[in-house]
């Protein structure tokens, strides 16, 4: 359990003028799942690329399972699964039609491929429009069958990116579910997102990576404690209401006023329980407020604190741009 | 020193590697049929413009030209069919760069499959399609009366050189069709180099009564070498001169085919391999 599935060292990729990833090292052991954080354009896409032996890397190497992507690609394709961020199938097909193509090249004759295409299709319960042609799909069900398609023999590394860009919150629930029972059962992932929540919720290990280099890893603990803490923020209704809040919880709570916004907010690391007891406290007093509300750390808080700029601050879509 | 561990039963698929590259070019060539039924105006792409040519140059502007020995139905439909060919450049390269830029060439690229079947395959689903498309424009001239004049031996010949162009001009296709931006891109710059060099040569009129400069691009332009290889072999009694692949049409053409396959089959490999698709 101690192999290496994933190695990089140094690795740089430009388009022009433009470098999309410059001199990152990382390394996703075998059997853990890491997740590559970063906002639009930090190079989450061209690195995974060049992992999937689809880029060609302008310096530094990686190595998957052992084999280097420039020089070993075949044995590098038969180790790894990339699921892209545009559904990769074949729009034309119907979603059964791909799954059974995609058994085929896999080396399946016509009747197992069919029968792996109905496992996966129950699997992923693709079963209600398995017959639509997949240009016909919403958003999720296309990812579905798309992150079907890359289980068609489970890979050594499976690399997912950005699964849940643009689902709505039920199909993201399902994917997250999905890549759960994945990791159960024991595949290597990375997962690239630009939501530190689903990094949060996944990963074992987080690389948080801006303009193609890496800003900081660790355990999603580990970068959530650099971060801060998840706290409430309670929002006056008015300039009078916030005084005689501030009044009243700073002997109970560790309040951090910002009179500006009318906020005060107060680190919660219990959650939902400091937030119920805060909200109550706060309702006891009658003191008119707008809202009470638990804040997660965001990416942004994360980028604040680790880079000193948002993430908004990027030049936006670069990379989809160059790549 | 390949980190084999804990992932259980993954079957590893070891067939030879020629035969691998044939079944997956076959496969992959069944995925690109199958859209013809479904995205069924790809094939009108192919047939349209052949059919307004005809219907065109028949009933319009043929009544105007007089070709001496030979019926000016039978005088055009060698020249709409060699322009057919010559327009299997731009479909072939408006459906290369539509495909190319969807998400499934990226999954075949990435996975355990010879590269060079993913392209084959690519080649071998346009070439059908120009086949098709083909076979419905020459029997839309057979129903509106063209009687080409066939022994069995030309018709033979003329079936090889057919398929022999279709391949070249597809893989010509197929390497533009992965240079160009975007597929509207493609049948701009297509037709702004294919249209003229169909005119500009023995399609609808002889070279013969052409003006000294058109003629002379028209006698080495290589379109006109396929009309007269068509004609030679389907219009006893047309016979066109006046430079070296005029006048032994057949063989120019074969090796003007030879010629463009030498060029665009490396180079479409080439561009395979470092293509950026989306």
């Amino acid at each position: 359990m101690t192999e290496i599935a994933i190695q990089t060292e140094g690795l740089t990729k430009r388009f022009g003028d433009f470098t999309a990833v410059e001199d990152l090292s990382l390394e996703v052991r075998d059997g853990t799942v890491v997740s590559l954080l970063g906002p639009n354009g930090a190079g989450k896409t061209t690195t995974v690329r060049m992992l999937a032996t689809l880029l060609r890397p302008d310096a530094g190497h990686a190595r998957v399972g052992g084999c280097d992507v420039v020089t070993d690609g075949p044995r590098v394709r038969e180790l790894i699964s990339l699921t892209g961020q545009f559904a990769a199938l074949d729009k034309n097909l119907t979603a059964r039609e791909n799954l059974i193509l995609m058994a085929r090249l896999r080396g399946r004759n016509l009747r197992a491929g069919r029968r792996l295409a109905d496992q996966l299709i129950d699997r992923f319960d693709i079963g209600e429009f398995r017959d639509r042609l997949v240009k016909n799909l919403s958003g999720g069900e296309k990812r579905r069958v798309d992150l079907a398609a890359g289980l068609i023999d489970v890979p050594q590394v499976l690399v997912l990116d950005e699964p849940t860009t643009g689902l709505d919150p039920r199909s993201r629930q399902v994917v997250w579910s999905t890549i759960r029972q994945l990791v159960q059962d024991g595949v290597t992932l990375l997962l690239t997102t630009q939501y530190l929540e689903e990094a949060d919720a996944l990963a074992d290990r987080v690389i948080l990576i801006d303009r193609g280099t890496e800003v900081a890893s660790g355990t999603p603990a580990q970068l959530k404690g650099q971060v801060g803490e998840q706290r409430v923020d309670v929002i006056a209704a008015d300039s009078a209401a916030f005084t005689a809040l501030c009044d009243l919880l700073w002997e109970r709570f560790e309040v951090t006023p910002a009179p500006e916004q009318r906020t005060i907010s107060i680190p919660a690391p219990d959650e939902a329980a400091d937030l119920a007891r805060i909200a109550a406290f706060v309702d006891e007093s009658q003191i008119s407020v707008d809202e009470v509300a638990l804040r997660r750390p965001t990416l942004d808080d994360a980028f604040l604190a680790l880079t000193g700029h948002t993430a908004h601050e990027q030049t936006p879509e670069t990379e989809e741009a160059a790549v | 020193m390949t980190a084999t561990t804990t992932i259980a039963a993954r079957p590893v698929r070891l067939p030879s590697r020629s035969m691998g590259f044939v079944r997956d070019t076959i496969l992959l060539t069944g995925r690109s049929l199958r859209a013809i039924p479904r995205v069924p105006e790809r094939l009108l792409d192919v047939t349209i413009q052949p059919i307004i040519f005809i219907l065109l140059f028949l009933y319009v502007f043929g009544s105007a030209i007089h070709v001496p020995g030979v019926s000016y139905k039978n005088y055009m439909f060698p020249g709409i069919i060699a322009q057919s060919l010559a327009f299997g450049v731009i479909g072939a390269g408006v459906a290369t760069s539509n495909d190319m830029t969807e998400g499934v060439i990226d999954r075949f690229r990435s996975m355990p499959i010879g590269r060079l079947s993913i392209i084959s395959g690519q080649v071998m689903g346009q070439f059908c399609e120009q086949v098709l498309g083909m076979v419905i424009v020459v029997v839309f001239g057979l129903l509106l009366g063209w009687s080409p004049q066939l022994s069995f031996a030309h018709g033979v010949e003329l079936v090889g050189l057919m398929v022999l162009g279709m391949l070249a001009f597809t893989w010509a296709g197929v390497l533009f069709g992965m240079l160009v931006r975007s597929p509207d891109a493609m049948q701009g710059v297509g037709f702004i180099v294919i249209l003229p060099l169909t005119f500009l040569a023995g399609t609808f009129v002889p070279i013969a009564g052409m003006d000294a400069v058109p003629r002379a691009i028209a006698q080495w332009d290589p379109i006109s070498t396929l009309v007269a290889a068509a004609r030679a072999l389907t219009t006893p009694g047309v016979h066109s001169g006046g430079s070296w692949p005029l006048a032994h049409p057949e063989l120019a053409m074969a090796l003007w085919c030879v010629l463009l396959m030498a060029i665009c089959v490396p180079l479409a490999l080439r561009r395979f391999n470092r293509t950026l698709a989306a």
